[in-house]
């Protein structure tokens, strides 16, 4: 980075809307960028329900909110991580590592749901927990640490899968599936569990002292340290918190595939999720975002995918139209930034 | 203090790195290899129409073996070493090829089997592998080329040096090669996959494909006898959506949703590759629309069982892989021994009639073969 960054009021957020609650400075609930976002995804459902035959059908949306879910989940642990200026590339690995594993104890033991999605969050939270101490003890750019255990988990889950591809996976994640076992009242248990999580990770990143450290880390790392903020525990914290919702996630990935698990499993997926994250409105430098705006992202994206699909659309335009969005999304973030620069 | 703490973390770290890598490491190094890049290079971008491409995601009870050379019973006089480099070693797709042709060696005696290739779908490594063989003198080469215009001058190479070369798979067209080892033409695998799909169709409706890599020339190549024939034979029916979903099962599963709800009228899907097969087929079992919307396509054996079971697919379109390794040992051993093919070959009992055409010098396994609920248990892989 070239560009210095001004000291912030600690803990930062957006001072410009910031309003005053309980003698504590908090941003909005809500952001510009979220509500723009909630308008455009309702702008597309409008437009695709006029132009498709069954988009908003639950037919179309159940499926919808599945496939969002994994993403969203992800991309909660990623927003924490991007808020204190990191960043995971290695997501993608770990989901290939959580759901081989996974998949190959429910083939050959015959585990119930409750243990492998445990055994799953477990070794998620281990691939995680490699990363935060690399990161935060090792004192390397968590880029640079990622992309090395990218590679390394990639291995790793190609020796499990040793040449061959897991087949005839149990339904016991049929519960996080699109079928018929994987709604209640019609909402989609995957799509449930994410938006719960993602409420309670809004609630403890806003209204905890906790939660605002990881900003003030984002903000500027040193003078949080001297505010007393015990930055390393808390990097760490955010790398593992990322690696337990991929345990997770994983699951909700091996219940959306099919009944074979095959090797490109994961591939692609950090990209996905960083996506997400960005078009959210999450400050790629750190210090600002919000998880409402990742689960709002990957509805966006998800959005965009199948609206391409269902509308008959050459399958390409999908990656135009998320291209399109990344860059306005991170337009719109580097001219807020500029703008608060000027006013200060 | 400070540093003490950090050697103390990084050591945990490193501990329990090491663990992990331990307590996973199931299969000898080398055989797991970047099988997911390149079993995407396999699937996707094989060069040539009817190549390994499908077979690449597909599952084998016994991976890992590198190389292999069976006992045959017979021992009147010199086995000829007949050396098989893949595309890549350690994925299924190969493996299964493999068997075939220890299969071979053991039924035919006089064939010594060489099993070797790159852990990754890389050009200048497989060279190498060539190069090794050559210096071996090994009297019969085969190759299924991960280029062939680079394969091309190594095996003029190997010629010279009077090694009897020949590819299997993926063919190298502008090469010396003196037979090519073919699984299925085109014109079979897209006949085959409208076929079936049109039988459980009752030969009319609207039907989409979920192709994989936009790019993939031999998936293209299929798609564009499908269209072709549909048109032809099957005027009733009409393809009325083609999308790519890259080697991504939950994408492909998702796509084929979205088609479904697109057109609430179509009753039919194709799966093109080895991750959209039971992809399409999971989409229509998830949907509750068994028996509404029929689903064909490119699957291995073992992945598309459940599906075939529950009748959301309706057929697997492939070919016998292990027959295909199987044909290729043959086709070692007549070269070596100087015979040249008849225009219809008995091989063995499970290959009576294969046919070989002299002017591209090709023997063909045969028309590519349905897979069935029936007929799955077949196969292993």
């Amino acid at each position: 980075m070239t560009t210095t960054t001004p000291p912030r009021p600690v803990p930062a957020g957006e001072p410009a809307r910031a309003v005053r609650t309980r003698n504590r400075v908090l941003p909005s609930p809500v952001t510009g960028q979220e509500l723009v976002l909630l308008a455009v995804i309702a702008a597309m459902w409008v437009a695709l329900y006029f132009t498709t035959p069954a988009f908003l059908k639950p037919g179309s949306l159940q499926p919808l909110l599945v496939s969002m879910a994994p993403i969203a989940l992800i991309g909660i642990g990623m927003t924490v991580v991007i808020i204190t200026g990191g960043i995971d590339v290695s997501v993608g690995g770990a989901v290939m590592v959580c759901s081989v594993l996974t998949a190959k104890t429910l083939v050959s033991s015959g585990v119930s749901l409750l243990p492998a999605v445990l055994l799953s969050v477990a070794v998620g939270g281990v691939l995680g927990l490699v990363n935060g101490v690399l990161i935060a003890y090792g004192r390397v750019h968590a880029i640079i640490i990622t992309f090395g255990t990218a590679n390394l988990f990639q291995f790793l889950g190609l020796q499990i899968f040793g040449s061959s591809t897991v087949n005839g996976i149990p339904s016991t994640f049929d519960v996080f599936g699109r079928g018929v076992a994987g709604r209640s009242f019609g909402i989609p248990h995957a799509f449930l569990i994410t938006i719960v999580l993602a409420a309670v990770a809004w609630w403890y990143l806003r209204h905890t002292a906790g939660g605002r450290h990881f900003f003030a880390i984002g903000g500027d790392a040193q003078a949080a340290r001297l505010a007393g903020v015990r930055v390393q525990r808390r990097i760490l914290l955010a790398y593992v918190l990322t690696g337990l919702l991929v345990g997770l996630g994983s699951c909700f990935v091996i219940a959306q595939g099919t009944s074979t698990l095959d090797q490109s499993v994961g591939t692609g997926y950090e990209l996905q999720v960083i996506a997400a994250v960005v078009i959210g409105g999450t400050s790629i430098m750190g210090g600002r975002g919000s998880v409402l705006g990742t689960v709002l992202g990957a509805l966006l994206v998800q959005t965009v995918s199948s609206g391409v699909t269902q509308l008959g659309w050459n399958s390409n335009l999908r990656d135009l139209f998320v291209g399109v969005f990344i860059i306005i999304a991170v337009g719109a973030d580097l001219l807020r930034q500029r703008s608060r620069r000027a006013a200060a | 203090m400070r540093s003490t703490r950090l050697a103390a973390v990084v050591a945990i770290g490193l501990t329990a790195t090491l663990a992990l890598a331990g307590c996973s490491k199931k299969n000898d190094a080398g055989s797991g290899g970047d099988t997911s890049s390149s079993a995407a290079a396999s699937v996707s971008s094989s060069a040539s129409a009817g190549s390994a491409g499908a077979g690449s995601g597909a599952a084998s009870a016994g991976g890992g073996s590198s190389s292999s050379s069976s006992a045959g019973g017979n021992s009147s006089g010199k086995k000829y070493k007949v050396a098989f480099v893949p595309k890549l070693q350690g994925v299924p797709y190969f493996e299964a090829m493999n068997t075939g042709g220890k299969q071979a060696a053991a039924a035919l005696g006089d064939v010594e089997w060489l099993y070797q290739g790159p852990t990754q779908a890389d050009a200048a490594a497989q060279a190498d592998i060539v190069r090794s063989y050559i210096q071996q003198k090994v009297d019969v080469l085969f190759v299924a080329p991960n280029d062939p215009d680079s394969m091309a001058p190594l095996l003029k190479q190997a010629q010279a040096a009077g090694i009897k070369v020949g590819t299997t798979d993926t063919d190298a067209p502008n090469s010396v090669r003196q037979v090519f080892v073919n699984q299925a033409t085109a014109d079979g695998i897209g006949q085959g996959l409208t076929d079936a799909l049109m039988k459980a169709m009752g030969n009319k409706g609207k039907y989409a494909i979920v192709s994989c890599g936009q790019t993939a020339e031999n998936l293209n190549s299929w798609i564009k006898v499908q269209k072709a024939y549909t048109a032809s034979k099957y005027p009733d029916a009409q393809i009325v959506d083609i999308v790519y979903a890259g080697e991504d099962q939950a994408k492909a599963t998702q796509m084929a949703t979205d088609l479904m709800n697109a057109h609430p009228d179509l009753t039919g899907l194709v799966g093109e590759c080895t991750s959209s097969a039971p992809g399409v087929a999971q989409a229509v079992k998830d949907a509750g629309k068994i028996g509404k919307v029929f689903t064909v396509g490119l699957g291995t054996p073992q992945s598309m069982k459940a599906y075939l079971a529950d009748g959301s697919s309706s057929a697997s379109i492939l070919w016998d892989v292990q027959n295909l390794g199987y044909l290729t040992a043959w086709a070692g051993e007549q070269l070596a021994e100087g015979k040249t093919f008849q225009a219809t070959n008995k091989v063995s009992d499970k290959l009576p009639a294969v046919k070989y055409t002299e002017a591209d010098k090709m023997l063909l396994l045969g028309p590519a073969l349905a897979i069935t609920k029936e007929n799955v248990d077949q196969f292993n892989y």
